[in-house]
């Protein structure tokens, strides 16, 4: 029995050390980025001069400070997904952040310095409409938060709810703003859309309604776009269709309606189309707002007006300006206005709000990406310069997600790319060769005819070795170049030209499509961005696919990427092609796809410039060939009879097959249905394309060879019970071969539930579902053999095998949620698998197939032994040792990708989600290459010490012989 | 042109599928309806990693609650609330990058009653109490790496190998220096030391009586060889495994 226990020991330790990181690999080989999402919210720390906090909140519920020095993260709070985590409002007084959360549901308040909670209050039910902090003499004490029915007050410093009280006739009138103008009242405005204006004035101290009124506005249909308030309490409103403002004072009696003012009379007018915005700021909650507000009349027409003794008096017109924003320092509020100066370039430039009079010598120029987006928010951080006049910062935000931070004269700060918290899919391709590397390959290109003769060839090989020498000089040189420099000034900048393949092929150029349509060229190395491209006219519910074409392999010939863009609604689609290396949009000519794609399929044929044929299918069933040139057409005649696709509709729960013709029109082979009442089809899955699978089968403790089942045409299909009853529920796999319709196997996990994280590789499929009747997840995995025989041993076909595969299969209980799950990849599929499983907690672990064998036993045999199997145990361990990312924890990972490299031991992967991390994993360590700890000295030590050990021995026998003989 | 016949498409991942989820979501989104009406419960507690200041851990540290399905924050004391949980059975986990926590099961009940308890996967029924508010204290840091194998003097010379060359080696260069087997009265007290050991005669010999006791089975002692085999090769084996490993 002990030697039993010291063999598992040592097959254990194998496995211990197979895939951890030392401590001295931190940030060698791997790096994360972490991301905030598209900006909702976002307040300077204007509560002291030194301070560099800025407050985000942002559309993926995340509550973040940065610093608006550097542009990194100081702290982020991370909230649950979907509308329970959303965040309504932010809110800040002095040091503390109050940030409502889930429509309403939550109030939170937040120390910004070092991102604690202060307090958190639950409240009341109700769909939430406005939170404003309230001051009462000079100093912010509550906060209100109006419901759709209620308003309630908080006290700011404990949270605790001073009282909350019902909205008269709720039902009817919509109540969407509060107004607090320090004088010890709340101000509800409400609204009857077309009939009249409801305003509602509640005591601070103990919430009694000390007035209500209600004033005709037939013409309005919505407080919230077109209504401000300015000055002393004057409500300010705009309409488009009668092309006027309107005014009321809410607290006077006397007034009972509201006053109309024509933009005529001012020399106004609104575009047609356009809905006018009124903008106005109230620097301090306890006092009221400023006279002065912007009004936006047309999308790049600004204008700054005062109000005065009831006049309304314009101040300043700004015509063309895209975007305005009002900031306050100290006693002084400023207003920065961005207006276009070129086709390239925004100056934003600084006016004081009283006067509309600018500020000498506050230009910033802002260069527009000619490969983003439009600006569309412009954040202004202004702070009181030494010799009292006002200095300014603006954050800039455009369509594309990017925030860029400026400062005078126009200087860059720092930028964020916010677009890629949102990575929807990703590829990685290979690095092109340099100028000299493609020199040498052109050697041996096309040009090189070989009737080039004898001596030519010798004279190009000669140049060629000569530029390789001179290559390498340069590089000695910038070496000794560098080496002298102070290390602080040598910048390893990287850029598009200096990118070339290393010997391993380990460094790759990282596509990345974001759900806002932008897309970005990403080194897998350092994680710099080295283009990045925004598509235009991005529908917010399309579904991207990104396909490589041609990689690298093919020079001269660009490498080729495709993206296909689909409507999610219409099905209607479109195809950008572009270089995966440059970023540029190619010039090839896409198909017109009229017809929604239901699937896209890529096949091995290639055309005549080395790009691998693309098919579209659309609804019609048609087939569109991308690119369609003759030879093409030609070679898909040629292999129609053996080119076969699927279609998956899961409202119907069908699945189909289909063969194409030779006229590019398909025929249906087979069908299966799978009865919706019951179960519905949730993914569908085949195996990626660049698989190798290395050995065809498993040794056996018997020295007998177990053949694996390796269908490449394989689908698994997961489905999931309709009813969704504890008991009654269950998930479902079905193996389904994709050319013939035949179901392979079939596996039911009763008393289960998704979501069903699932890999299909070789010949296995593992996947994870949530038990519902012992609340666990747990793995399974279903493995296919052929048997001791192989059928065919030379070609794979599904319309010939015979025998159904044997099918082995294994649970385990995983003590862990999970988000996503995917399988390592290698060049040559020699190195064991390991399986990546993202978790909630950010850790990405590296689980080793070994554990996922359904041939682990339960009682340890001889032959078990000999095959290294672990025996059976129902929890799967975790350990902390497998953590690829160590403390680098990637928020919501939604996806993990794996890439082989030119290492045979080594599986590039990305995983990502709200971060994006980076990491190269060695499943069965680093077995092709001198390990990092590779001892040198040690090694030459005594490798020098032989040497002269010998020299020395030698010297004393020669002495010794020559004694002897003398004797 | 029997490859060509074999060589099938490239089947990829239908579009659809997307639409599916899609589905999914709609559902969780009825769900969640439905769950409104239900208790909505409060689950507290208090973290505590001694010897920190929680102004140090808290600003990265979340309470998760079945993944992350419920999310709750850390206080500057310590203490924690994750509201609006409806009723049933989580793991409460507190995920930290730096600190390690062990989960806890929670438990809420129709009615809103709390129940904390150990987290044991494999008899999920099994309740072993644990304080309700939870205390949740830090059990370590995260061990995320392995240490270097280091090459120590001290391992080398320890090395039972390099112990079974030296020691005879000494032996052979010392022990003749130590006496001198020429000297005739060092050979007889050598002679009569050796008959002292052979005296007596009648007694088994040690070595003798071990291949009796272990041969009398035959079989065992097969199997005994075969594990002595086993535990000699065991480097062998090991690369044997590792190259079987690779082969997979």
């Amino acid at each position: 029995m002990a030697w039993l226990v010291v063999r598992l020991a040592i097959s254990m330790s194998l496995l211990y050390t197979a895939s951890a990181v030392f401590e001295d690999q931190v940030g060698k080989f791997d790096w994360r980025q972490q991301f905030i999402g598209k900006v909702r919210f976002a307040l300077f720390d204007t509560h002291s001069q030194a301070s560099k906090k800025l407050l985000l909140a942002t559309d993926k519920n995340v509550f973040a400070s940065l610093n608006s020095r550097t542009g990194d993260l100081f702290w982020r709070h991370v909230d649950k997904t979907g509308p329970e985590g959303h965040i309504d409002a932010l809110l800040m007084y002095g040091q503390d952040a109050v940030v409502v959360v889930g429509n309403g549901r939550l109030l939170r308040s937040w120390e910004t310095t070092v991102g604690g909670l202060k307090w958190e209050t639950v409240l009341d039910t109700g769909s939430f409409q406005a939170a404003a902090l309230v001051g009462v003499q000079d100093f912010v004490k509550y906060v209100a938060v109006l419901k759709k029915s209620a308003i309630s007050l908080h006290d700011l410093s404990s949270g605790s709810e001073i009282w909350v009280e019902n909205l008269p006739d709720s039902d009817s009138v919509q109540y969407q703003t509060i107004y607090s103008g320090g004088n010890g009242l709340v101000l509800v405005l409400g609204v009857v859309p077309n009939s009249h204006i409801v305003i509602v004035e509640y005591k601070i101290e103990d919430g009694e309604i000390m007035n209500k009124k209600s004033v005709e506005a037939a013409w309005m249909s919505s407080l919230e776009s077109s209504c401000a308030v300015v000055s002393s309490g004057i409500l300010l409103c705009v309409d488009q269709i009668t092309q006027s403002l309107y005014t009321l004072p809410l607290q006077s009696a006397e007034q009972t309606e509201m006053r109309q003012i024509h933009l005529q009379t001012l020399d106004l007018e609104v575009v047609s189309g356009f809905r006018p915005v009124l903008t106005s700021t109230q620097p301090n909650p306890a006092q009221p707002p400023l006279s002065e507000f912007f009004l936006q009349l047309s999308p790049d027409h600004h204008i700054l007006l005062q109000f005065k003794d009831g006049l309304i008096a314009p101040l300043r017109d700004f015509n063309p300006a895209y975007l305005a924003a009002f900031a306050t320092s100290g006693e002084r509020t400023v207003a920065a206005v961005m207006s276009p100066k070129n086709d390239t370039a925004c100056s934003i430039n600084l006016f004081s709000a009283d006067t509309g009079r600018r500020h000498l010598d506050t230009t910033i120029i802002y260069h527009m990406d000619p490969n983003g987006g439009k600006p569309n928010r412009l954040y202004v951080h202004a702070f009181l310069k030494k010799d009292d006049s006002v200095g300014y910062r603006v954050m800039v935000q455009t369509e594309d997600l990017a925030l860029t931070f400026l400062q005078q004269p126009g200087r860059v700060v720092w930028m964020r790319e916010e677009a890629l918290a949102d990575v929807v899919t990703m590829e990685m391709v290979d690095l092109p060769f340099t100028g000299t590397q493609a020199e040498l390959e052109g050697e041996f290109g096309k040009k090189a005819a070989i009737q080039d003769g004898l001596l030519p060839m010798v004279l190009k090989r000669l140049s060629s070795q000569f530029i390789l020498l001179q290559a390498w000089l340069a590089h000695l040189w910038k070496l000794f170049y560098d080496a002298r420099k102070p290390r602080s000034s040598v910048k390893n900048e990287v850029t598009i030209d200096v990118l070339s393949r290393d010997e391993f092929n380990l460094q790759k150029m990282m596509l990345m499509v974001t759900a806002s349509g932008k897309l970005f060229g990403i080194d897998s190395k350092s994680g710099t961005i080295l283009w990045k491209q925004y598509l235009e006219n991005i529908q917010p519910n399309s579904v991207f696919k990104l396909i490589v074409q041609r990689t690298t392999a093919h020079f001269p010939h660009p490498p080729q990427c495709t993206l296909l863009i689909k409507n999610k609604d219409t099905g209607l689609g479109s195809l950008y092609v572009f270089n995966p290396i440059f970023g540029k949009k190619s010039q090839i000519s896409v198909p017109a796809l009229p017809r929604p794609i239901l699937q896209t399929l890529l096949l091995p044929v290639i055309d005549q410039d080395y790009a691998k044929v693309l098919l579209l299918i659309d609804d019609q069933y048609k087939v569109t060939a991308f690119p369609s040139t003759k030879n093409v057409l030609q070679q898909l005649q040629d292999t129609a009879s053996s080119i076969f696709f699927y279609l998956v509709d899961s409202s119907q729960g069908k699945l189909s097959g289909f063969r194409l013709r030779k006229d590019l029109s398909t025929e249906l082979i087979w069908e299966v249905v799978i009865p919706t009442e019951v179960q519905k089809i949730v993914a569908v899955k085949g195996k990626r394309a660049n698989e190798h699978v290395h050995s065809q089968g498993r040794v056996m403790g018997d020295r007998s060879v177990l053949y694996k089942y390796l269908n490449p045409n394989l689908l698994a299909v997961i489905t999931e019970s309709t009813d969704t009853h504890q008991e009654r529920s269950f998930v479902g796999i079905i193996l389904i071969d994709g050319v013939t319709g035949r179901i392979v196997h079939e596996a039911v996990q009763r008393k289960a539930r998704g979501p069903v994280h699932f890999v299909h590789s070789e010949n296995w499929v593992v996947y994870v579902y949530w038990n519902s009747k012992f609340r666990r997840n747990e793995f399974s995995v279903l493995e296919l053999f052929e048997g001791a025989e192989l059928y065919n041993s030379t070609v794979f076909s599904s319309l010939d095998r015979p025998h159904p595969p044997q099918v082995l299969q294994q649970s385990y209980i995983f003590p862990a949620p999970i988000n996503t799950l995917e399988a390592t990849l290698t060049e040559k599929g020699i190195t064991s698998r390991h399986l990546l499983v993202g978790l909630p907690s950010g850790n990405i672990l590296s689980l080793p197939k070994l554990f996922l064998d359904p041939r682990r036993p339960e009682m340890v045999s001889e032959q078990s032994r000999e095959e290294n199997l672990i025996p059976y145990a129902p929890e799967m361990p975790i350990r902390e040792e497998w953590f690829i990312n160590y403390n680098q924890t990637v928020s919501r990972v939604r996806g993990i990708y794996t890439a082989p490299s030119g290492l045979e031991s080594t599986c590039l992967v990305v995983a990502y989600g709200l971060d994006i991390y980076q990491s190269r994993v060695f499943p069965s360590k680093q077995f092709d290459v001198l390990k990092d700890d590779y001892d040198y000295i040690l090694i030459s030590s005594v490798l020098f010490g032989l040497f002269f050990a010998t020299m020395i021995s030698k010297r004393l026998a020669e002495v010794k012989l020559l004694n002897r003989a003398w004797r | 042109m029997k490859m060509r016949a074999c060589v099938t498409a490239l089947l990829l991942l239908g579009l659809r599928a997307c639409l599916s989820q899609d589905v999914r979501h709609h559902e969780d989104d009825e769900e969640d309806e439905d769950v409104m009406f239900q208790t909505r419960a409060q689950v507290s507690g208090r973290a505590l990693v001694p010897g920190v200041r929680t102004r140090d851990w808290i600003s990265s540290a979340r309470v998760l609650l079945d993944g992350d399905k419920h999310v709750g924050f850390i206080r500057d004391d310590g203490s924690f609330t994750v509201s609006d949980v409806p009723s049933g059975s989580y793991v409460l986990e507190i995920s930290s990058p730096t600190y390690r926590f062990q989960p806890v099961r929670v438990d809420i009940s129709s009615t809103g009653k709390m129940r904390a308890r150990v987290v044991n996967y494999i008899r999920t029924s099994e309740v072993i109490r644990l304080p309700y508010p939870l205390q949740m204290r830090c059990v370590g840091l995260h061990s995320y790496f392995i240490p270097r194998e280091t090459w120590v003097w001290s391992d080398f010379l320890m090395n039972p190998m390099v112990l079974m060359m030296v020691l005879p080696l000494l032996i052979i260069l010392l022990l003749p220096k130590v006496f001198n087997p020429s000297d005739p009265e060092m050979r007889r007290e050598m002679e009569q030391s050796m008959n002292m050991l052979n005296s007596n005669q009648e007694l088994p010999d040690v070595s003798e009586l071990m291949t009796k006791f272990f041969s009398a089975p035959k079989g065992h002692e097969k199997a005994g060889g075969g594990a002595r085999g086993h535990r000699g090769g065991a480097p062998a084996a090991r690369g044997g495994a590792l190259r079987r490993k690779t082969r997979d």
